[in-house]
């Protein structure tokens, strides 16, 4: 008791008592408890083992876990910052709060089931969602997109009568569809060897594969391709997929914004078949339209191949190009050629003729192949 | 009605003093790249919270250092809430759009200007939660007021700068200045701002005038930025009030080009260092076949399982690195420069000083985490 009762070392410490922004100086007795008095008058009284450490610029500041949430205790005189500190057990018991192992390992938990989410999760929840979606909401999708993707191709639609009721009637005969669904097949005024489809059912052809085809079958197969994508609600498997996907990381890297979201919508849209397995599902679609017509696959292949090896400057953001892979079941699910031709040779002409002659200039856009 | 403030004879002004060594702030941040990266940015709580409580705690005022005392958990848990509000808000704004855009294309893109708007209640909630947490002689600041209030006068403010290409500036600032700083107090002190717009005006026309020949030419850019900042921090702290207490600002733009140049040159760096990265991991995966690739194998390349790791990893280690630099330069540099140039007049009035504001949540730290809208 004597040796604690000795006189504190002076001038000690400043204290703020959290209720004031009052500067006491004060002096410290290291008794029992840390006593923090001023003019002869203990103010304070902390136990040492609730004493911690606060950071401070310079000098030791202190706080007590049991005192005024606010309160503060300043010292500067090195010596009686040591002494104080010898006795105070939890001085940094704060800062060992933080653990960094923990704020790890959870961290690498959550994202291992982001990415969980993302590889195993959305995807199946896209494949079982799309489905389900009523026609109307698909539909709605598909006209919401419909005028910003269109516009970026700077296609107008062609609309000679003769050629869309052919269009029409290639569509009909090869759709095996629930009735009631209606596809809505436009050719539109571009020179691109293209094709796409948006949700709810409707496909893009381009003039430039009409230009580019040598008889009907080949324009065929990439009809019934497309109409493949739209039973099988690719474009919306797609589109939630994609959506959950940046949703999912936006949440992991802290932006949830990302950019607009419906604009980049043209963009995934566009990129939508991208995977392979529906780029499969559609050919096989398209095989077994043709068959059940008694026309062969052959020359749908065959003008697969050709229109993408004619078009040969394709950068990596150009989706995928025609695989060997896919040739290759589409000729192995083939069949020979029994029945008539799917369409008359006037309606073929018509169709081939959809766009009409004195054309203006068509605007090059960009490159991409989505058949 | 503006009247300088001057000093009582008896007071000379007190120097506002820092601190920290920045070699320990380095120490900081770099740990905190370093942690962020394994935890692929959740870290960014804590990394936050611990360079608040570095600044704070060495900023010395009147020879008390002040103190932060939010927390890491807080600031995940705002986080958290956040993401609960904006899911149903970005589905709305979702959907709207698809209706925009069914209408008439590219119809959606104003619907942005709802982020926005929605972003000046999170820059009001955010402030908040950082003014309280700051606590200096044992008395934490306190701050009310409604962010809706402040986030439609925010935005409608800013509206009138975009119509008069700029001139209105200085007016929005001093009027959402002075709505912040009315609801600011310090125990019993009130808060005010008393920054004239028209003098901020007098120093900042030219750089209004020049800033589009800037922004082409790029290289005056960082300079008419610092001095953009500098003329706008020096107006901004000389016009605080909290009390009697005034501050007075000597910032210089001098101070702070420096400061902006080695941003972009580091920025500049890590952004052409990933780029070669790319370009390298293509060309290797594609080369390894030999001869000229095809279009197949460019692709198939790129998309191959490795090569999007890398990518990937390459795009959080710029990341990482990229908020590092921002951190040092933009964070602790300015600030110190800052803080090294101003001084309070009248300190005495915050001698004795009482009633204790009540916390704030951590809400719009969370919204402005989601909106990617970080500042310190």
């Amino acid at each position: 008791m004597d040796v604690d009762h000795k006189e504190p070392p002076s001038p000690t410490a400043r204290f703020h008592d959290g209720m004031s922004s009052r500067r006491r100086i004060v002096a410290l007795v290291l008794g029992e408890h840390l006593d923090i008095v001023e003019d002869g008058q203990v103010i304070a009284s902390w136990l040492y083992a609730d004493v911690r450490r606060v950071e401070a610029g310079a000098g030791l500041r202190l706080r007590s876990v049991s005192g005024a949430p606010l309160a503060r205790l300043e010292i500067e005189h090195e010596a009686a910052a040591a002494l104080l500190m010898q006795r105070c057990s939890a001085l940094d018991d704060d800062v060992a709060e933080i653990q960094t192992g923990r704020i790890i390992g959870w961290s690498l938990a959550a994202t291992a089931s982001i990415v969980a989410m993302v590889f195993l999760g959305i995807p199946f929840a896209a494949e079982r969602l799309a489905p389900l979606l009523p026609h109307a909401a698909e539909a709605r999708l598909g006209e919401a997109v419909d005028k910003s993707v269109r516009a970026s191709f700077g296609g107008k639609v062609c609309t000679t009568a003769a050629g869309q009721a052919a269009l029409d009637e290639l569509t009909a005969r090869l759709d095996s569809g629930p009735a009631g669904i209606s596809i809505q097949p436009r050719v539109l005024d571009a020179d691109l060897q293209n094709a796409y489809t948006l949700p709810g059912g409707r496909i893009y052809l381009f003039k430039g594969l009409l230009e580019q085809s040598r008889d009907l079958d080949e324009i065929a197969g990439i009809m019934a391709h497309e109409i493949g994508h739209v039973r099988s609600h690719h474009i919306t498997k797609a589109l939630i997929q994609s959506g959950g996907t940046s949703f999912l990381l936006g949440l992991l890297f802290g932006d949830l914004t990302g950019s607009s979201v419906v604009l980049t919508i043209s963009a995934s849209l566009l990129d939508a078949s991208h995977s392979r397995d529906a780029e499969r599902a559609a050919d096989d679609y398209a095989v077994q339209a043709l068959v059940r017509l008694g026309r062969s696959a052959t020359p749908f292949g065959d003008f697969l191949r050709r229109v993408s090896e004619e078009d040969e400057k394709g950068t990596i953001l150009d989706s995928h190009p025609v695989s060997a892979e896919r040739l290759d079941r589409i000729r192995r699910t083939d069949r020979p050629q029994v029945g008539e031709p799917i369409l008359s040779a006037e309606a073929w002409t018509a169709l081939r003729t959809i766009c009409p002659r004195p054309r203006t200039t068509p605007r090059k856009t960009m490159k991409r192949r989505n058949l | 009605m503006h009247q300088p403030v001057q000093a009582l004879p008896s007071e000379p002004p007190h120097a506002v003093v820092f601190h920290g060594s920045r070699g320990r702030f380095w120490k900081l941040v770099a740990r905190g790249a370093l942690l962020e990266f394994v935890t692929l940015g959740f870290y960014r709580f804590w990394l936050t919270t611990d360079i608040r409580r570095h600044l704070w705690s060495n900023t010395s005022v009147g020879g008390d250092p002040a103190e932060y005392t939010g927390r890491a958990r807080e600031l995940l848990v705002g986080f958290l809430i956040a993401v609960t509000i904006l899911i149903p808000f970005y589905l709305a704004y979702f959907l709207l759009g698809l209706e925009a855009e069914r209408l008439q294309a590219f119809a959606s893109v104003p619907l942005i200007f709802a982020f926005l708007v929605f972003g000046q209640f999170a820059v009001y909630r955010a402030r908040r939660y950082r003014v309280t947490r700051t606590v200096w002689r044992g008395l934490r600041f306190s701050m009310t007021g409604s962010a809706l209030a402040y986030c439609w006068r925010a935005s409608l403010w800013s509206l009138l700068v975009a119509l008069t290409l700029g001139i209105a500036y200085p007016w929005r600032q001093a009027a959402l200045e002075r709505f912040k700083m009315k609801h600011t107090s310090y125990g019993t002190l009130e808060g005010r701002f008393e920054g004239r717009p028209r003098q901020l005006l007098g120093q900042i026309w030219w750089m209004l005038l020049l800033a589009p020949f800037a922004l082409v030419l790029f290289v005056p850019a960082p300079f008419l930025y610092a001095a953009f900042r500098a003329a706008e921090w020096r107006w901004w702290i000389s016009g605080i009030r909290i009390g009697e207490i005034a501050f007075h600002s000597d910032l210089t733009r001098k101070a702070l080009f420096g400061i902006y140049w080695k941003v972009v040159g580091w920025l500049t760096l890590i952004f052409a260092a990933v780029g070669a990265l790319y370009a390298g991991f293509i060309a290797a995966a594609v080369l390894r076949g030999g001869q000229e690739p095809s279009e197949v194998e460019i692709l198939a390349a790129a998309q191959s399982p490795a090569i999007l790791v890398g990518i990937a990893l390459s795009y959080l280690i710029a990341g990482v690195a990229a908020g590092a630099i921002v951190r040092v330069y933009l964070s602790r540099d300015v600030w110190v420069r800052i803080a090294a140039t101003t001084s309070v007049l009248n300190i005495s009035a915050a001698d004795d000083v009482s009633g204790q504001g009540s916390l704030a949540d951590p809400l719009g730290e969370g919204l402005i985490d989601g909106f990617d809208m970080g500042g310190i």
